[in-house]
């Protein structure tokens, strides 16, 4: 078992405008390097619990909290959004609320984290170059942020979350505006990150993606943890919808072949051995 | 409605490539001398001055524009109520049959028309040649406190951001039955409704803007931010320091002793 | 009801056409959806169906009657239009006035509006939430408001500019009702989305944008089969389609039931 890198202690939350808890009684750890995922229906509480990580609650958002949040071992109750943030990156739902307002290119605004920590102008250069190839936005580089697209964005928006190299990515449903192939080219990033030891908490919708990524899943229900498993565990279990989630069109699939004992393996939660898992199938009643 | 606010554009012009801080320095050098020089005389070569610097940056046109605008009615305006009515006025030079124009009254108008020429014209050349992200990074260079910096580029982009805004909201409406299109009122009717959640919008975009800065960053306890534009001072900006300096002492130098020999 | 584009360009104002020749008749009640990938011209394209956009050149017909002979505010009678943000559209204290200010504006009778009212909210889900103000909704209840605002001006072609974005299961399951329901009325459904699964799930007929033109036409499982088409144009049938094509099924399905059924051929041969 690795570090511990993130925990979250028997943590309540309630909005001060709205009667009910958003978040009841949540208790979870997360290693170092671990990609950690966090699905419910919508109002279940992955907004609120995302906030509570990155230290917008109790910094920003105003209610009744109890409980900890504790980020490498630092108390995000007790430390600023700004000390939290140069150790978490966060991703916002929607990306212009990503942008800061401030720069006039979009260059500027991927630096502009850069700058808030005193990093000198040659290094932000570089990281500067680097990220934009990697997020390939560095053909509009001198455009004026509010003169992009959604997609544009959102891609701008998750490079200012990765030039500062964060070693924990705290992503909120941030691909909205994307398309599935640009999210998936995101995700590849993110993919290729956790496995250089980035630590990631995405919540998301896309169960396709949220099975192929997770270590772990949290399922939230109304505020609840009603699950916290790996993904065949999570997916593998018959209610799991019943806690107003979906589940991958893999797991269907597989199922369905299970349950008419076309196979005996395990469902399947990835479309490679899915793929692999119905070609079985066709294979060995050719053989018959 | 011209908005004198945001209208950089870049053109790589001397006066663009110079230091910010050389033309705040210029906007106090030159209008500061020009109010404590003792006649309109000095005003009015600066202006001259303000017009080839204008041409330099590529801008006379918009420039002339401004001043023009601004100059001709203000001076009708002031000549009129100083030439005729000036308490100091024993010279007079015209005589309008329902008043005296005095020397001394038009003398002041001048003055004070030219001083405010100066300021304008040097703010209106800073402002059209200068970089707003670059203004900052120098102001915040120079000891400016980053909270202050946030607050001139927020509301510098304040404007843009509620036009992009508008124009989004009116195609929505559009689709909802309201005629945008058409004669002045009828346009006019149209917008008021939208006003309140522009405004509104704004509101909630400033306080969430809050939070966006610190998740990134803004405000980490004793480091000193550093900006991506860059900010350097060159020679043609020493030069231009040591005039701007060597013309107020000259001006300050000059007043003093001119005071010095009436009293 | 009918759409129809001829020869459609668009070139936005500061240079660079976004719309580069679209041919297209639109009609019926069958739901249509548009795909493709950001920046293929799908929201310019569906703009240009109530006038927000106006051609450069080519034309675009209204049951047989050019779209220049009216304004965006004539055609919201007959086209509504749901745009992707709501936060763009919704500026009334409560949802009760969002829903009734589209029909005063078209000076629909108060008698009709008060009718539709119940009808509308019952179908969004905000029979509860009338008196709410829209700004403190969830954005998925956002979303259905200013679908609802849209609806109850009872136009006959309704257009959803990815209403999917950020919805969960039960969210897509009412947007598949009420695609249902208006198609029950006789109305016509462009929808707009890039999830695959919502896309098979209730769209008969599937159009493919690319780069400014459409590159394909045609009823899902035929569209689907494209692969390679689709890969060139960054659009990837939904999962389930995918595993299919993947393990060498010669259907194109949608659904596990399907999958299955087409499994079960593939054994017997």
């Amino acid at each position: 078992m690795g570090r511990i890198i993130l925990e979250v202690k028997d943590f309540s939350f309630k909005y001060r405008q709205t009667k009910q808890k958003a978040l009841k009684n949540i208790s979870f750890q997360v290693e170092e390097g671990n990609f950690f995922c966090v699905i419910g229906a919508n109002g279940s509480g992955k907004s609120t619990l995302c906030s509570a990580l990155a230290g917008l609650i109790p910094h920003y958002f105003t209610g009744k909290m109890s409980g900890r949040v504790i980020v490498d071992g630092i108390s995000a109750g007790e430390s600023t959004i700004a000390e939290l943030s140069q150790k978490i990156g966060f991703v916002f739902q929607n990306p212009f609320n990503q942008l800061s307002y401030t720069a006039g290119t979009v260059a500027e605004e991927l630096a502009y984290g850069l700058g808030n920590r005193g990093v000198s102008r040659r290094m932000m250069m570089e990281k500067v170059e680097f990220v934009s190839k990697l997020m390939r936005i560095d053909h509009i580089l001198d455009k004026n942020p509010l003169e992009l697209s959604g997609g544009q964005v959102q891609r701008v928006a998750f490079g200012s979350a990765f030039i500062m190299e964060p070693e924990i990515l705290v992503l909120d449903e941030c691909t909205t505006q994307l398309d599935p192939a640009g999210s998936e080219e995101i995700f590849d990033i993110v993919k290729e990150l956790n496995k250089k030891g980035v630590t990631v908490i995405m919540a998301d919708h896309d169960m396709e993606r949220v099975a192929r990524c997770a270590d772990k899943i949290l399922v939230l229900e109304k505020g609840r943890a009603a699950a916290l498993d790996e993904p065949k565990k999570i997916f593998g279990d018959p209610e799991i919808m019943q806690h107003g989630v979906g589940i991958p069109d893999y797991v269907e699939i597989t199922r369905a072949l299970k349950e008419k004992q076309y196979t005996d393996r395990d469902i399947e939660i990835a479309e490679g051995p899915a793929i692999e898992m119905v070609r079985e199938v066709l294979d060995r009643c050719k053989l018959n | 409605m011209a908005t004198i606010s945001n209208t950089f554009i870049p053109k790589n012009t001397v006066i663009e490539r110079l230091n910010p801080m050389t033309k705040i320095f210029a906007i106090f050098s030159l209008g500061l001398g020009t109010l404590i020089s003792p006649g309109p005389r000095l005003g009015l070569a600066v202006i001259a001055g303000l017009f080839g610097a204008a041409w330099l940056a590529g801008i006379l046109k918009d420039f002339a524009k401004i001043m023009f605008g601004f100059g001709i009615p203000v001076t009708a305006m002031l000549l009129f109520i100083q030439g005729c009515y000036h308490p100091g006025n024993v010279t007079f030079i015209a005589d309008l049959g329902f008043a005296k124009v005095g020397l001394e009254g038009v003398r002041y108008a001048l003055k004070i028309i030219s001083t405010l020429l100066v300021f304008l014209g040097t703010f209106y050349i800073m402002n059209k040649t200068t970089y707003p992200g670059k203004l900052v990074a120098a102001l915040t260079e120079s000891g400016m406190p980053p909270k202050a910096g946030y607050l001139v580029l927020a509301s510098l982009n304040v404007v843009p951001q509620m036009q992009r805004r508008m124009s989004v909201i009116r195609e929505a409406q559009e689709a909802r039955g309201v005629e945008t299109g058409g004669g002045i009122t009828a346009r006019i009717k149209a917008y008021i409704p939208l006003l309140g959640p522009v405004i509104m919008s704004s509101l909630t975009d400033a306080q969430e803007r809050g939070m966006t800065l610190e998740t990134r960053g803004f405000g980490i306890a004793g480091v000193k931010p550093t900006a991506y534009v860059e900010v350097c001072k060159t020679r043609t900006d020493r030069a231009v320091n040591i005039f701007l300096t060597a013309f107020f002492i000259a001006v300050v130098s000059a007043a003093v002793l001119t005071k010095l020999d009436f009293i | 009801m009918q759409i129809e584009l001829k020869n459609l360009h668009y070139s936005y104002p500061s240079g660079g056409e976004v719309l580069k020749g679209i041919n297209l008749v639109i009609g019926g009640t069958e739901p249509v959806a548009i795909i493709g990938q950001n920046g293929a011209g799908k929201t310019t394209a569906v703009k240009h169906f109530n006038g927000i956009l106006r051609p450069t050149s080519g034309e675009v017909l209204i049951n047989g009657e050019n779209i220049e002979t009216r304004s965006t505010a004539q055609w919201s009678k007959k086209v509504g239009y749901v745009f992707q943000n709501p936060d763009d559209q919704l500026f009334l204290e409560s949802v009760r006035k969002e829903f009734e200010f589209g029909p005063r504006q078209i000076k629909m009778p108060e008698k009709e509006i008060k009718r539709r009212n119940e009808w509308v909210a019952e179908l969004v889900g905000m029979s509860e939430k009338l008196d709410m103000h829209p700004f403190d909704l969830t954005p998925s209840e956002k979303k259905f408001c200013t679908i609802g605002a849209v609806l109850m001006m009872d136009p006959d072609v309704l257009i959803f500019d990815e209403p999917t974005c950020g919805q969960d299961v039960q969210g897509n399951h009412r947007l598949l009702s009420i695609i249902k329901a208006l198609k029950e009325r006789g109305k016509l459904c462009i929808t707009i989305s890039h999830d695959m699964k919502f896309v098979v799930s209730s769209f008969r007929r599937i159009i493919v944008m690319c780069g400014g033109e459409v590159i394909l036409d045609g009823r899902a499982e035929e569209v689907f089969a494209q692969t390679e088409i689709l890969k060139k144009s960054f659009v990837a049938p939904p999962p389930v389609t995918k595993v299919a094509q993947g393990a060498g099924l010669k259907k194109t399905v949608f659904t596990t039931e399907a999958f299955m059924e087409a499994l079960e051929d593939e054994r017997k041969v």
